[in-house]
């Protein structure tokens, strides 16, 4: 049984003029202690998928038709009592930047308290001790001293490393991570991506990591889901889409690293950029892009006449691997 | 021989900070003495940029990477140290006496949506730097430039009247491209100029950029913290560690060989795409903050083969066998 399952997820805007469609179709499976990554580059809508599982898009966003089920649980028609049920005990998600999510008016200790005794009926000692449990479990130094510092008084990594703290307090079944470590230096990148990693295998935690760098994803996911324009091109094990990348986009994506193409030559770009909201094109949204795109369907002789039709090229396609076959 | 285009000896920069005239006394030894914090962030830095080459500068946030470009941009004054074009010594100019070197070299910044006004249009951005520096030029050749640069970054003339919110980012970035190389400079200090962009784009920015160098013979100081970038489009890479350089390489020398410890592990924490690569190098602790000017070896606290005269006394440049030079005790004494 699937721990998560998002079938035909549609998320739209509703604007004044106009419904825009930021994720089109969108299915996709977890399993308990999975890890799985949704790469893609900005506007792609991987970090709208992150946030419509638990619900968190805000007005004008909305979701318009699919389900989202947690085991059996449906989450897209629970109501904001039940949804707390889940966020954070079940679903808990980390966020992009550690500043911003964490208070700065309050002291470490007294957000992590605030989150286990508004879940859990417990003591605020008890809270503390699990608190500093759990700090001590992503390798902060001192927690009985951090404890009581206030975020402005940590770096960068340490920030991030008490959100991943905060984030195991209820003990959740999945971690969402929306490109934990951009705003992180490469050394302390590399730390935090290793702890994500103990932790979600020491604990069984399934994860949905939600980044545009390909070299982080591999470091961490197992099977990786790649997006462009609200679609979901293709997905696949995390080392076959690297080695192996089937569509263009991904091929695009993986060609125009640097380190794809000797120093000092041109790197393959991929031209133009990716659609915004209001301007979707119609057929495969990639297809302005993509360097294999056909304007409209080739003539093909059946044997008796010729016919421009995408339709018949295929029954075409398929009759002449029939015969093939049957030969 | 390469000739060396800027040469930068002994940069410092100290910034002070803002401490009320009460907060700034201290006791001290018995005595009430007046103390002023300052954040050292360059440290006696010496580099040069030679003549169509790509200097690349990397390091952590805080390392000084940034201040390095705006002082020799002349957008902040230096504490110490002098910083030459050519044979002209730069850093102690006056505004009038820039401007001859404004023309020379310019600067492309990290975030294209700050760094255009918001309030001109794509015309406006480019006429102002091309009129103002060539005065001579009548207006029909003005536009004549103009067209011909946004047509050389990739962005078609005919979109010259629209305001920079009607770009892309990856645009946006083109025409600061086009900005800086409209009064046709030598060298193009660029300060993290693809940070913003997403992977295809990058590649996009960064073709333009090694197309206008191959055309027109420009030399890049080129900040960045992302090695993959640097790998490919570097011709030498400085590493920077709290306002010094600890390494200075040939690219292909950096990335085969990293000497000092610390390159290596900047380099071993790149997430790469092959699976099989080795554990990263963990550093203990984080990046300082350099409150007091470092005595001895910057690198210190969190290096693991660090003895006592790492401590005391700051480690020079000593030039190694392969072409690179390194600054560390540890390579020096054959301990490493």
């Amino acid at each position: 049984m699937n721990l998560l399952s998002v079938s035909h997820l549609h998320v739209n805007f509703h604007m004044k003029k106009q419904e825009l469609a930021a994720l089109i179709d969108v299915s996709f499976t977890l399993n308990r202690g999975e890890r799985i990554a949704i790469v893609g580059e900005s506007g792609a809508g991987k970090s709208i998928l992150g946030f419509s599982i638990v619900n968190l898009i805000g007005k004008p966003g909305y979701i318009e038709s699919g389900s989202i089920k947690l085991e059996n649980k449906e989450l897209t028609t629970m109501n904001l009592r039940q949804l707390q049920e889940v966020r954070g005990k079940r679903i808990a998600m980390i966020f992009q930047d550690p500043m911003m999510t964490l208070n700065p008016v309050l002291t470490i200790g007294d957000q992590l308290v605030e989150t286990i005794r508004s879940h859990t009926k417990i003591s605020y000692k008890d809270a503390r001790n699990i608190a500093i449990e759990k700090l001590h479990n992503v390798q902060i130094a001192s927690p009985e001293k951090r404890f009581d510092q206030y975020p402005h008084e940590l770096s960068g990594g340490m920030r991030q490393r008490v959100i991943i703290a905060s984030v195991l307090l209820l003990n959740p079944d999945i971690i969402i991570a929306d490109e934990p470590t951009t705003a992180l230096d490469v050394t302390i990148q590399a730390e935090i991506l290793q702890l994500l990693l103990a932790i979600c295998r020491d604990n069984g935690v399934a994860l949905i990591l939600i980044s545009h760098d390909l070299g982080v994803v591999s470091k961490v996911a197992e099977r990786t889901l790649v997006m462009y324009a609200g679609h979901i091109v293709e997905e696949g094990p995390t080392l076959e889409i690297i080695n192996d990348p089937q569509h263009p986009y991904t091929q695009g994506l993986l060609n125009a690293l640097p380190q794809m193409t000797l120093p000092g030559q041109r790197l393959n770009q991929i031209q133009g950029s990716m659609p915004s909201l209001t301007e979707r094109p119609s057929g495969c949204a990639f297809h302005p892009r993509c360097p294999y795109a056909t304007q409209k369907p080739q003539f093909i002789y059946n044997g008796v006449s010729t016919v421009a039709c995408f339709i018949i090229e295929d029954m075409l396609n398929e009759f002449s691997e029939n015969e093939k076959e049957a030969l | 021989m390469a000739t060396p285009l800027i040469q930068i000896s002994g940069l410092e920069k100290a910034f002070t900070t803002k401490e009320s005239w009460l907060g700034q006394w201290r006791l001290h030894q018995g005595k009430l003495t007046r103390h002023k914090d300052s954040v050292h962030a360059l440290n006696g830095v010496n580099l040069t940029v030679n003549q169509g080459e790509t200097l690349c500068v990397v390091g952590e946030t805080g390392c000084g990477k940034s201040t390095l470009a705006r002082v020799i941009m002349g957008l902040t004054k230096p504490s110490a140290g002098e910083i030459h074009y050519l044979d002209q010594r730069i850093d102690q100019l006056n505004d009038r006496q820039r401007m001859f070197f404004r023309r020379r070299m310019q600067m492309v910044f990290q975030n294209p949506y700050a760094s255009l006004n918001p309030r001109m249009t794509v015309y406006q951005t480019l006429s102002e730097p091309i009129s103002f520096h060539n005065p001579q030029l009548s207006q029909s050749h003005v536009d004549e430039k103009i067209d011909e640069l946004l047509e050389s970054v990739g962005i078609s003339a005919s979109s010259s009247d629209r305001y920079p919110h009607e770009f892309s980012g990856g645009q946006r970035q083109r025409i600061s491209l086009a900005r800086a190389l409209s009064v046709e400079p030598d060298f193009i200090v660029a300060d993290e100029p693809l940070s913003a962009l997403d992977v295809s784009v990058q590649a996009q920015v960064l073709n333009l950029m090694m197309d206008k160098q191959e055309e027109r013979n420009l030399s890049y100081l080129f900040i960045t913290h992302d090695l993959a970038v640097v790998e490919h489009f570097a011709t030498r890479v400085a590493v920077m560690y709290l306002g010094r350089v600890c390494e200075l390489a040939p690219t292909a020398t950096l990335f085969s060989s990293p000497k000092h410890p610390y390159t290596q592990a900047l380099l071993s924490a790149i997430p790469r795409l092959d699976s099989n690569t080795a554990q990263p190098i963990r550093l203990i602790g984080e990046v300082p903050t350099p409150t007091e000017k470092p005595i001895g070896c910057v690198f210190q606290a969190r290096c693991p083969y660090a003895n006592q005269r790492c401590y005391e006394s700051s480690p020079a440049m000593t030039l190694q066998s392969d072409g690179s030079s390194v600054a560390c005790h540890a390579i020096e004494e054959g301990r490493l």
